[in-house]
Parts: structure tokens; C-alpha cells; sequence
């Protein structure tokens, strides 16, 4: 194996790049961009793993977004409790939600499951809007304050404020999740979600419990989708329950579908795409979401399985031997 | 791989290629004055956006031909999508990109109240027409100045006049569960039972309901209702008052009930609700049909360039840049001097009414509160209660 295709090449690479971005983009729109970058990665790996490799179709993901959301927002400004520990207590709340729907979850499949976990989804919506004496409701809540700094012994303290900072701290923790999502899929839990997703009954009959198993996945992704959530509400300082409808979960499958679904790069390469692309699109001003749609539409037409699969013709490409000349 | 090739080709030309349309760009004058438009394009409210951008065009328009005190106006628009996140990218890429000397937008109160924070760490002012709520000037934000009445303003000088004008005593509150829907209700709440009315119930209902024939139900068997302020929408607005009238609650449907709205309706609701809307009356912040000779030149003239008459929020955007050219005229030429400017203004008259800021900068000026009550040929009479 050459070092360019090693793992651990890559994900050396992916740590500079991380690390050089916010040197490239200096200005506080495109820092904002790569922080919304940072949170739409959570969301589509956490959604890749329950979805790509234990296969089920999970629609509730906004959900549990909100969820860590508004309980992290909820414990700082009601309880007065330390933001980490609000994270800590949003992801593990996000975790148990994952885990209650998948109780019943776990019973369903394909369609039903997907129309199951859109349920949870819209329920949870409207909690977050009509439980107005908790949450605020549609009044929202402003002026959420970004995490406290962060004081290294002997040096200057660490101020979230700073978007740049904020950056490093959200694609920190992105690449954190990444990192042990990766070596849970390369693990043999990994292979006993994938035995799930492509034939449960064979892998039952193997002594696999898929029900558990399922659980596991969808708390796990849950919880991850929970700390996108927590870094949402300290990062735009403002929470509203329509920044959680269902259409989000939407977002979020296209995300992992874009980039290339049962892989853990694929969503990471969707979630960038998707949230770089309109933005980018803003210089063509009305155009802009039609140019979108298009693209996205394209991208699943030609490239069913996504970016990644995309990148791997090319590379197949690139490495086929030269045709050997027919003699005349 | 030669259809991927044209795809790809096509997307980078598309995005890098294409011109900038979203900029109304004026001249490349050295003395221009730079204004931000953040409005929802896209989105259940790009309706907005649509109609501020007609009113702003118009105003260029006409502010162009010969400049203010040797200025003249470049506009560049963002879709802030009527939401926190969407509008936060559109100011911050507004803010680095375009750097703006002011600002103008939201539609919507929940992002008027995320881009705040940005514009004043900026020290860019932002001049607000569409937002209601009353957190936009109550805690008072040096950056942030708003021309329309807050939800408070309204509230209370529609109970008010509910009470006294019309004299009624019982009231049915219908609202959308928003930010906006909810502060109205509650104002109109307070002010109505502190008069001595009695509230007979608090109905909200959110943006995704479509069929209000069980809520016009239940509002009829409340028993004698007087007046049922609703606050909604115009597409839920129809469809709540064309529900009223086939329970036979509101005049329009035989009923005693005058249905009470505020600035949420176009002009035009009436001929969409038909004969439903008889003896509806709202505030509106723009009447077509006002005498003043500057509304009857902004009609003209909005009718000579879109063929159509203005509505209150191709009124309102007209009004903005309008206000901000008044303020070029008092000397601003950049963000902190527009900024006072805007603070010191007096008086300034634009089609929806005048402008005048307290020390919150909210505009105080009561005149921007136009009663109309629909006719029995569904046209408008002004009932001249401010």
C-alpha cells in the first residue's frame, strides 16, 4: 500500500486542512460558512450511520437536532448549568430520544420506519412550538451566548466568540466523531450493523440481535445529531423551532445521498457540498436556487451512489493501463 | 464521462460565470451611497422580498436620475430566507463583500432579531419596515431603527379604539402560534380587558393548518361576540374569514362579529374574501387611496413602471430608501453619520405616513396607522381614527 492510499495518510491531511482554514478564509462570512460546514458534517454522519450501515431509514434526525438544541439552550439559560455540561446532558438527551423512538423503531421497516421516524420528527416540532412556557415556542430564544473560553495554563484563554476559534472547536469535535465512527464501522460491530442492513433474517440466524443492534445505531446517531444541535444554538444565538421542521431532516438525507450513502466520507463530502454550493450561488442572484436543484438532481441522476462513487470512477480511470495498440 | 464533463462545465460556468444580477448597481460614481437589501427571496415568505424589491427599484429609480447632494444609491440584495441562520450567512456575506454604509430588512421578526447583533458589531445602521415585534427597539439597540409600529403600538390602539369606537365589550382573539401572532394577541389581551372588555377565548393555530371550519365553529357557539381581532397571514386569513361568514359569526355572514386585523393583509384581501370580508376592519400601513399629493405621485408612478397598484410593502421599501435619501440630504455619507441621521430625524414624510424616532428608534408617529373598513362593494373606507 503506497502512503497516498493509506487511511491514516488522509486523515493527516484532513487534520491540516482543518487546521489551515481559517487561515484561507479570513472573513467572518466564510468562517460562519465553515462553521455551519462543521455542524452539517455531524448531522450527516450521525444520520450515515444508522441510514448507510445499519440501514434503516431514519427521517427523524431534525429532530434530535432540536432536541439537543433546545435542551443544552434550556439547562444554560433556565438552570444556569456550565455550557459543557449542558453538551454533555443535550447529546445524552438526543441519545435517549434516538433510543425511545427506536424501542418502537426497531419493529418497522423501509417505508414504515420512514414514516414512523417522520412522526417523531413532526411531534417533536411541535412540542418545541407549542410548549410555549418551556421553550419559548415561536417567541424563540436570543442573545444565546457562544461557549465560555477555554484557558490553557500560560497562555491566553481561548475566546468561542471568535469564529475562528468556534471553527476549531466544532470541526474539532466533527473530526473527533468522524474518527470514532470510522473505527466503530471497521470494527465487527460495524460488520454486524452491515449484516443487519443487508439481510436481518441471515443475520439472525448468525446469533445477531438485530433489535439491539438497531437500538445502538440509532442512539448513537442521535446522539451525534444532538451535539450538532448544541453547537447550532451557542453558534447563531438564536433558537426558533422552525429551524427544525421536518424539512431539515431532508437536508440532512440529501446530504448523505449526495456524497455517497454507507460510507463515512460520502456524507462528509455532501454536507460540505450542500452547504457550500448555495452560497456560492448567491453571486447569480435569483437563479441561485433553481442552479441548485438542477445540480443536486444531476449529481443523483448520473451518480447514484454519490460523490464517492463518482471519485472512484474517476480514480479507476486514471489507473486502467494505457490500451495496447491492435497490429495492423 | 462526456455528459459528466458538460454537467460539470455546465454547474462551475453557472457559478462563476453568470452575472451578479442581484445587484441594482447605479454608476461607478466615486459618491455612492451603499445600501444592503436583506430580504426573503426564497421561502414560504419570498413574497416579501418580491414586493420590497419593486418598491426599492422604483426609488432607485428615482433618486438616480439626479443623485442626493452629489450622491447616488447602489442596492445589493441577499435572500435572508426568513430565517436566523439563512439571513446571519446573508449579513455576514453582505457585511464582507458588499460593506454597506446601511442596511435594510427583515420581513420577518425572528430574523430582524438574528442579524441585530451582526450589523451593530459592524456599526452598520439597519432600518426595519416589516418586523413587529416588540423585542426589535425595547432593549434598545443604537444600530437598529424600525418605521412601521411595533405590535404594542398596534395592539393597543386597536383595542382601544375596539372599546370605545366601536364599543365592544366581548372579543374572540384568532392567531398564527409566531413570534408576531402571539405578541399581538397578547397587547390586544391586556389593553382590551384593562378597558373593561372580556376576552371569550384565545385561539392560535399554526401556519400549517388549512381548514378552519372547526375553529369557526366553536367560535360561534361562544355565544355574543363583538369584535375578533385576527392576526394571520393572507392565505390563512381568507380562509379564516370565509369560515366566519358560513358559521354566520361576522357581518359578512349575517353575523353581529366585526373580524378586527392589523398590518398582516395586502391590499386586495377584500376581492379574494368576496363578500365574507364585509365590515372587516384592519390597519394598513399604506393606503393606495390616501389624497397626500406623495402618495399620489408614488401610485402614478408605481403604476406607470409595474402596471398594478402598490401594496404596503412595495410601500414600505419605497419609503426606506426614501428615508435614508433624506438622510444623505442632512449630510450622511456613511454608516456612523447615516446612523445619527436616521436618530435625529423629524417629521420625515414618506407615502405610508411620517417619521419621527424615540430614543429606542422606534417611529412614534401614529399617522402610519391607517383604519380601513371594507364596503359592501368591497372597496375601502378610510375611517380616519388617527
Amino acid at each position: 500500500m503506497s502512503i497516498v492510499t493509506s487511511r491514516r495518510f488522509w486523515l493527516v491531511v484532513a487534520a491540516i486542512v482543518i487546521g489551515l482554514l481559517p487561515a484561507i478564509f479570513t472573513d467572518s462570512y466564510w468562517r460562519t460558512n465553515l462553521i455551519v460546514c462543521a455542524i452539517n458534517v455531524l448531522l450527516a454522519i450521525g444520520l450515515d450511520f444508522v441510514l448507510g450501515y445499519a440501514g434503516q431509514l431514519n427521517l427523524g434526525q431534525s429532530a434530535f437536532y432540536g432536541i439537543g438544541a433546545y435542551a443544552s439552550t434550556l439547562l444554560i439559560t433556565q438552570v444556569g448549568v456550565p455550557f459543557w455540561v449542558a453538551f454533555v446532558a443535550g447529546v445524552l438527551l438526543a441519545g435517549v430520544a434516538g433510543v425511545f423512538l427506536s424501542v418502537f423503531a426497531v419493529r418497522l421497516r423501509g417505508h414504515y420506519l420512514a414514516i414512523a421516524s417522520l412522526g417523531f420528527a413532526v411531534i417533536t416540532y411541535q412540542v418545541l412550538l407549542n410548549w410555549i412556557s418551556l421553550t419559548q415556542g415561536p417567541l424563540g430564544i436570543y442573545g444565546i451566548a457562544p461557549p465560555p473560553p477555554f484557558a490553557i495554563p500560560g497562555l491566553p484563554p481561548i475566546e468561542f466568540s471568535n469564529l475562528a476559534s468556534l471553527f476549531y472547536l466544532t470541526a474539532g469535535f466533527a473530526f473527533l466523531v468522524y474518527l470514532l465512527l470510522d473505527q466503530l464501522v471497521r470494527s465487527p460491530v460495524g460488520e454486524t450493523l452491515t449484516a443487519i442492513r443487508e439481510d436481518e433474517v441471515s443475520a439472525a440466524s448468525l446469533g445477531v440481535n438485530g433489535q439491539k443492534w438497531k437500538v445502538f445505531a440509532f442512539a448513537v446517531s442521535s446522539a451525534v445529531a444532538g451535539a450538532g444541535g448544541c453547537f447550532y444554538a451557542s453558534f447563531v444565538g438564536t433558537l426558533v423551532p422552525d429551524a427544525f421542521f421536518i424539512t431539515e431532516s431532508f437536508s440532512i438525507l440529501a446530504m448523505v445521498i449526495v456524497g455517497g450513502m454507507g460510507t463515512l466520507i460520502g456524507p462528509v463530502l455532501g454536507a460540505i457540498l450542500l452547504t457550500v454550493l448555495p452560497e456560492l450561488l448567491r453571486g447569480i442572484g435569483d437563479l441561485r436556487l433553481i442552479v441548485y436543484g438542477v445540480s443536486v438532481t444531476l449529481v443523483v441522476l448520473f451518480m447514484p451512489g454519490g460523490l464517492v462513487q463518482a471519485a472512484r470512477l474517476v480514480a479507476a480511470r486514471v489507473r486502467r493501463p494505457a490500451k495496447v495498440g491492435r497490429d495492423p | 464521462m462526456t455528459k459528466w464533463l458538460y454537467c460539470a462545465l455546465l454547474m462551475v460556468a453557472s457559478i462563476f460565470g453568470a452575472p451578479a444580477v442581484s445587484t441594482t448597481s447605479a454608476f461607478a460614481a466615486d459618491k455612492t451611497i451603499k445600501i444592503g437589501a436583506l430580504f426573503p427571496i426564497s421561502g414560504p415568505g419570498s413574497y416579501f422580498g418580491t414586493q420590497d424589491k419593486q418598491g426599492v427599484e422604483l426609488a432607485l429609480e428615482q433618486l438616480n436620475k439626479a443623485g442626493v447632494n452629489g450622491y447616488k444609491f447602489e442596492v445589493k440584495y441577499e435572500d435572508s430566507a426568513c430565517s436566523p441562520l439563512p439571513a446571519t450567512q446573508a449579513t455576514k456575506r453582505l457585511i464582507e463583500q458588499f460593506k454597506p454604509d446601511v442596511a435594510i430588512g427583515e420581513e420577518c421578526s425572528d430574523a430582524t432579531l438574528a442579524i441585530m447583533p451582526i450589523m451593530a458589531r459592524a456599526k452598520i445602521p439597519l432600518l426595519n419596515a416589516g418586523s413587529s415585534s416588540i423585542k426589535i427597539t425595547e432593549p434598545g439597540n443604537p444600530w437598529t431603527f424600525r418605521i412601521m409600529p411595533n405590535e404594542v403600538m398596534q395592539g393597543i390602539d386597536i383595542a382601544n379604539n375596539a372599546y370605545k369606537r366601536l364599543n365592544a365589550r366581548t372579543a374572540v382573539i384568532l392567531h398564527e402560534n409566531t413570534n408576531a401572532g402571539i405578541g399581538n394577541a397578547k397587547v390586544f389581551a391586556d389593553t382590551f380587558t384593562k378597558d373593561g372588555g372580556k376576552i371569550l377565548a384565545d385561539i392560535g393555530f399554526g401556519r400549517d393548518v388549512n381548514d378552519f371550519t372547526s375553529i369557526a365553529t366553536r367560535v360561534a357557539g361562544l355565544g355574543q361576540i363583538d369584535v375578533i381581532p385576527t392576526y394571520t397571514l393572507e392565505g390563512q386569513g381568507l380562509k379564516i374569514t370565509q369560515a366566519l361568514a358560513q358559521a354566520g359569526v361576522v357581518k359578512g355572514g349575517g353575523g353581529h362579529a366585526i373580524q378586527l386585523g392589523t398590518i398582516w393583509l395586502p391590499f386586495g384581501f377584500e376581492q379574494k374574501a368576496g363578500k365574507a370580508a364585509l365590515g372587516y376592519i384592519r390597519i394598513v400601513q399604506f393606503d393606495p387611496t390616501d389624497q397626500r399629493e406623495v402618495v399620489r405621485k408614488f401610485v402614478d408612478a408605481f403604476k406607470a413602471k409595474y402596471n398594478q397598484s402598490p401594496t404596503h410593502l412595495n410601500a414600505h421599501a419605497y419609503d426606506q430608501i426614501m428615508l435614508i435619501a433624506d438622510v444623505v440630504k442632512r449630510g450622511g455619507k456613511d454608516a456612523q453619520s447615516i446612523r445619527d441621521g436616521l436618530a435625529a430625524t423629524k417629521n420625515f414624510v414618506g407615502v405610508t405616513g411620517s417619521v419621527e424616532f424615540d430614543k429606542h428608534n422606534q417611529n412614534v408617529k401614529m399617522d402610519t396607522v391607517h383604519y380601513m373598513e371594507t364596503k359592501p362593494d368591497l372597496s375601502w373606507t378610510a375611517l380616519k381614527w388617527n
